[in-house]
């Protein structure tokens, strides 16, 4: 009869990152191996907690089958002599699979005869299937970094101290390193005392509920934050939900419990970024704010892994976090006797990269760009932009950069679309991030990543594979955002020039940008493949990045939504074809102008004569970038007569001088299209 | 808890405990370092086969902490109590937690967590994992489980368990101030409070260190200690191909180690009095932070090929027995690795 099977590793203290990436790999590991060994299984459920890394299966077979299949040898010829006497092959054959050579039959095959026998292999029982599969398991199981303890070699996540092995209600009979597989696990390390026999398999998640440990991270999860909203509401107030400490709370512990705590409303006149900041990095609490306004409340919510005298535990959180938030209020105390433009010449002496000056220096041509982008504050701005990466509170607080330098400017009484781009500045942080949205922030935010762009080129740090140590690609992909979406237009290719020009002066070692031009605009490019790539399939992109100057990213969009709204036109599909057939013939025609008088009347004048009548329109409305009514035209205008071109017209004809000016002629016409796309990119 | 602990009682009672079960208890080291792992019995005795088991006292120091004992939270100088198992036995944590009961707090009845704290140096080739050990909230701890030191891989692996006394202390006295804590009883029978022994100090180091501290002398001492170690070891300019320290002799038995590690000991704390003066530019840092590492790397390699040379009199005292890492054999002896500026390892101040 099928049984389930669980295998528990019990260790120390695993971090919440061990833990989850561990539970992702086990049912892999143990599925892949039960099917190598062909024994039939149902599913596989990782389960853990920081103190175990269990996999149960289900349904798992009793016996591997037993098998019977015919094995094919050496051919007949081979095998035998033409009398039947058996050479060396087939006997080395049947011995191969322990049989006699009366068991080696012929079979005929498409190929024909050969030698064949009936392998069969009893099947094994599964607990002795099993307790090679959970020796060979703990070795496999991927960990972030491994450590060894004691005076042993091994190397695991932390030290392992038990591993429960179970078939059914059977112990698999095994080791692992010199520790015996068994029954007896452990309960909850403060709330469960002694050993906890597991008496089956599949009672294995009942039994340590009772002995306070959750095994499933979900319903570890779902208990916890049930448990957090009714605190919150306790509080009068309502959680503010954070995804990272939710994962990370539920992989610290092994049975949820939520402590209701608080603090001083004195400490509600810091930031409240500050004050999260703090909750959530040093203490991994989560916050309460009022329903109504938003505010924070003076609560906040910790997940603790046993509340036998929750009153105690929320009384030592309580002081702690009175010692952190009094740090926190003594360093903006500190910072605010500053302004952040007395903070600016400490800039140089942070290194921006070691070949690429101080942020002293950043900041400076941060500032000229800002101002060439068309933002009249833009040096302002760059200036004060990493000012409070110099204060006290962000240095604890990394994450606060750019919130901080606005409060504080904010405060000083500066100009307020001056302290906004302090802030905004810095986005987008993420994918999914907001842009800035004023012209100054935007400028501020462009120049700030072209300028580490440009810089990094420019002394050869250059993205390779996974390595990307200035996260270069995102800078970039930052830039692309902005310059689509913001409320300013840029020349990128221009203002990637500009950005060079503000490191000349300053670093001789800086490339020279004509040698740096082409790199960047290859770079730029397979970013822009990427994030529109995605949107509109990547060979239309790659049509019109062909055909596009590496200047306004407006422009290049434009071009790319015509041709993907040009693509669900009717005409469409024969155009391309045509536009492709013509390029590929007449892309190395020979140079000169067409001579019309060689034109034969019919298809090939015609052609020529719809493509004059509105060439003149088209090149005018692909100029001014109005790809739409410049496609429009040409699928109005030239689908039919190119379509009778490729039916009546034979182009590459014996008499040179019609052949040459047939290819001239449509490679002109190729040639005007190409100013939009590149039709001859599109796939299909 | 009935009555609350005094600093000093803190103290005897983890002597008292580690020495039942094992450890040599020694006294903290006569120079100034900033965490405990600097201690040589940390430091050193963590490379190489012996088996070492030690607990002891380490008043630290960490110039730039100071707050004119305005801070009711940071000092100067604080108290680390430390204990190295070497090999780890595999109950230490029971072990530490048998540790709270004997300071009478009863971890059945706080929220006691081991959260993931990693310790690295790595161009010194040091690192190790571990925990930082919460009460209610409250870092009390670390944990540290050294896998290598100088580039030498631990074997065994020694456990470091780090107490922060006037943390454990604040808690169990329940002070919000370090100052208020009662370290101990006067010749009058009258309570003697941590601030009349340690706040006036902290004004007048806090002064030294922030204001005072002649630079130029400091510098001067980095370099000479620096130089001074380098001679001690033999130790030469110049790297071999592939980055190998060269040394003038291979019988690393004519090499002086300990005064050697004693130089580097010096060089850390003047590194660490010239940064607290504001006196080191950010890419001086790292150049000076590189030379610390150089010879305390030289230091490691010696340690090693010495008590090699000797035949590592004290292994084999307990042979290590179990598979993976015996309970019983841990009890014998210890060394640890430290970071050679007393920067990069966490707060352990009240």
């Amino acid at each position: 009869m099928a049984q389930d099977v669980l295998i528990e590793i019990g260790t120390e203290e695993l971090p919440a990152g061990f833990v989850n990436r561990a539970l992702e790999a086990l049912p892999k590991l143990v599925v892949d191996a039960l099917d190598a060994a062909r024994l039939t299984h149902g599913d596989a459920i990782a389960l853990g907690t920081p103190r175990r890394l269990a996999i149960l299966v289900k349904d798992v077979a009793e016996r591997t089958p037993d098998v019977e299949e015919e094995v094919l040898g050496p051919p007949r010829s081979a095998a035998f002599e033409a009398d039947g006497k058996p050479k060396k092959a087939a006997e080395g054959f049947a011995r191969k699979f322990g049989l006699q050579i009366s068991d080696v039959r012929m079979v005929k095959t498409d190929k024909g005869e050969y030698a064949a026998v009936t392998r069969r292999e009893k099947g094994r029982a599964a607990i002795v299937v099993l307790a090679e599969i959970a020796a060979a398991l703990p070795p496999r199981i991927p960990f972030q970094k491994s450590m060894r303890w004691g005076d042993g070699d091994l190397a695991f996540g932390r030290p392992i101290h038990w591993i429960v092995a179970l078939f059914g209600d059977a112990i698999i009979e095994g080791s692992f390193a010199g520790i015996p597989f068994g029954r007896t696990s452990r309960g909850h390390r403060f709330l469960s005392k002694g050993a906890v026999e597991i008496p089956s398999a599949s009672r294995y998640v009942d039994t340590l509920r009772e002995a306070h440990v959750v095994v499933d991270e979900a319903e570890r999860r779902t208990r916890m934050v049930a448990a957090l909203h009714a605190a919150s509401q306790r509080a009068g107030g309502e959680l503010i939900d954070d995804d990272f400490l939710v994962v990370e709370n539920a992989s610290l512990v092994e049975e949820p419990f939520v402590v209701l705590g608080s603090f001083e409303e004195r400490f509600l006149e810091l930031p409240e970024e500050v004050i999260v900041a703090v909750m959530r990095g040093h203490q991994r609490y989560f916050a309460v704010r009022d329903p109504k306004t938003k505010k924070l409340l003076p609560s906040y919510l910790c997940v603790a892994n046993t509340a036998i005298d929750p009153a105690r535990i929320a009384k030592g959180n309580d002081r702690v976090l009175r010692a952190r938030l009094s740090d926190a209020r003594f360093f903006v105390e500190e910072d605010r006797k500053k302004t952040l433009a007395s903070r600016v010449p400490r800039l140089d002496g942070i290194v921006f990269q070691a070949k690429l000056g101080s942020v002293g220096d950043k900041v400076r041509r941060m500032g000229a760009l800002a101002e060439a982008l068309g933002a009249p504050q833009g040096r302002d701005a760059a200036m004060l932009a990493k000012a409070d990466l110099v204060s006290l509170i962000v240095g604890e607080f990394p994450e606060l950069q750019g919130i901080m330098g606005r409060w504080y400017g904010a405060h000083e009484g500066l100009d307020a679309g001056v302290v906004d781009a302090i802030r905004d500045h810095y986005l987008p942080k993420g994918a999914g991030d907001a842009i800035p949205s004023s012209v100054l922030s935007a400028a501020v935010a462009i120049a700030d990543r072209a300028d580490t762009l440009v810089g990094c080129f420019g002394v050869g740090i250059v993205p390779t594979g996974s390595q990307d140590p200035f996260a270069l690609r995102r800078a970039t992909l930052g830039i692309l955002r902005i310059a689509l979406e913001g409320p300013l237009e840029i020349d990128f290719g221009h203002t990637l020039e500009q950005a060079h020009a503000g490191y000349v002066e300053q670093i001789k070692s800086v490339a020279p940008y004509a040698e740096l031009g082409p790199k960047l605009d290859e770079f730029i490019r397979a970013r822009l493949r990427v994030l529109l790539g995605e949107l509109h399939g990547g060979d239309l992109v790659e049509a019109c990045l062909a055909a596009w100057d590496g200047r306004s990213l407006r422009d290049l969009d434009r071009r790319v939504r015509a041709l993907a709204a040009f693509k669900k036109d009717v005409a469409f599909e024969s155009l391309a074809i045509a536009f492709k057939r013509a390029w590929n013939i007449a892309k190395d025609a020979p140079s000169g102008s067409v001579d019309e008088a060689r034109l034969e009347p019919g298809a090939e004048k015609d052609l020529w004569d719809s493509f004059a009548r509105i060439r003149t329109a088209m090149e005018d409305h692909t100029s001014r970038g109005d790809y739409p009514a410049a496609l429009a035209l040409v699928a109005a205008e030239l689908r039919a007569p190119i379509d009778r071109y490729f039916t009546d017209v034979f182009v590459m004809v014996d008499d040179l001088a019609v052949r040459e000016n047939r290819l001239r002629m449509l490679r002109t016409i190729a040639s005007t299209l190409n100013r939009i796309a590149h039709f001859h990119l599109l796939g299909g | 808890m009935t009555t609350a602990l005094t600093f000093q009682d803190l103290i005897l009672r983890l002597q008292a405990f580690w020495a039942e079960r094992g450890c040599l208890i020694v006294q903290p080291y006569n120079s100034e370092v900033g965490a405990g792992t600097f201690n040589p019995n940390t430091f050193l005795r963590a490379i190489g086969p012996e088996p070492w088991n030690v607990a002891y006292v380490e008043p630290s120091r960490r110039p730039s902490d100071g707050r004119y004992g305005e801070n009711p939270n940071r000092l100067q100088q604080f108290h680390q109590f430390q204990v190295i198992l070497k090999p780890s036995p595999l109950e230490i944590q029971e072990l530490y937690l048998d540790s709270l009961r004997a300071l009478g707090t009863d971890p059945e009845k706080h929220d006691i967590r081991f959260i993931e704290d990693d310790w690295e140096s790595p161009t010194l080739g040091a690192w190790g994992l571990g925990w930082q050990v919460w009460l209610d909230g409250l870092e009390i701890s670390q944990f540290t489980y050294f896998q290598q030191v100088g580039g030498i891989d631990c074997k065994p692996v020694a456990g470091e368990l780090t107490y922060g006394l006037e943390r454990i202390a604040m808690y169990l006295q329940d002070k919000d101030d370090v100052y208020s804590l009662a370290w101990g009883t006067g010749v009058d029978g009258r309570s003697v409070s941590y601030g009349e022994l340690a706040k006036r100090s902290e004004w007048e180091w806090s002064t030294y260190n922030f204001e005072r501290a002649d630079t130029d002398m400091h510098v001067r001492h980095f370099d000479e200690y620096e130089a001074q170690c380098g001679k001690l070891l033999g130790l030469q300019k110049e790297k071999a191909k592939g980055g190998a320290l060269q040394f003038e002799s291979d019988d690393a038995k004519t090499r002086l180690v300990l005064p050697a590690y004693d130089c580097v000991v010096k060089c850390s704390h003047a590194f660490n009095v010239l940064d607290a003066r504001g006196a080191i530019s950010v890419t001086e840092r790292q150049r000076y932070i590189a030379r610390v590492r150089h010879i305390a790397r030289a230091v490691c390699e010696s340690w090693y090929a010495q008590r090699e040379a000797l035949g590592f009199p004290l292994a084999g005292v307990l042979a290590p027995e179990g598979p993976h890492g015996s309970a019983r054999s841990a009890r014998t002896g210890g060394a640890g690795a430290g970071e050679p500026i007393n920067v990069p390892k966490k707060k352990k101040e009240g």
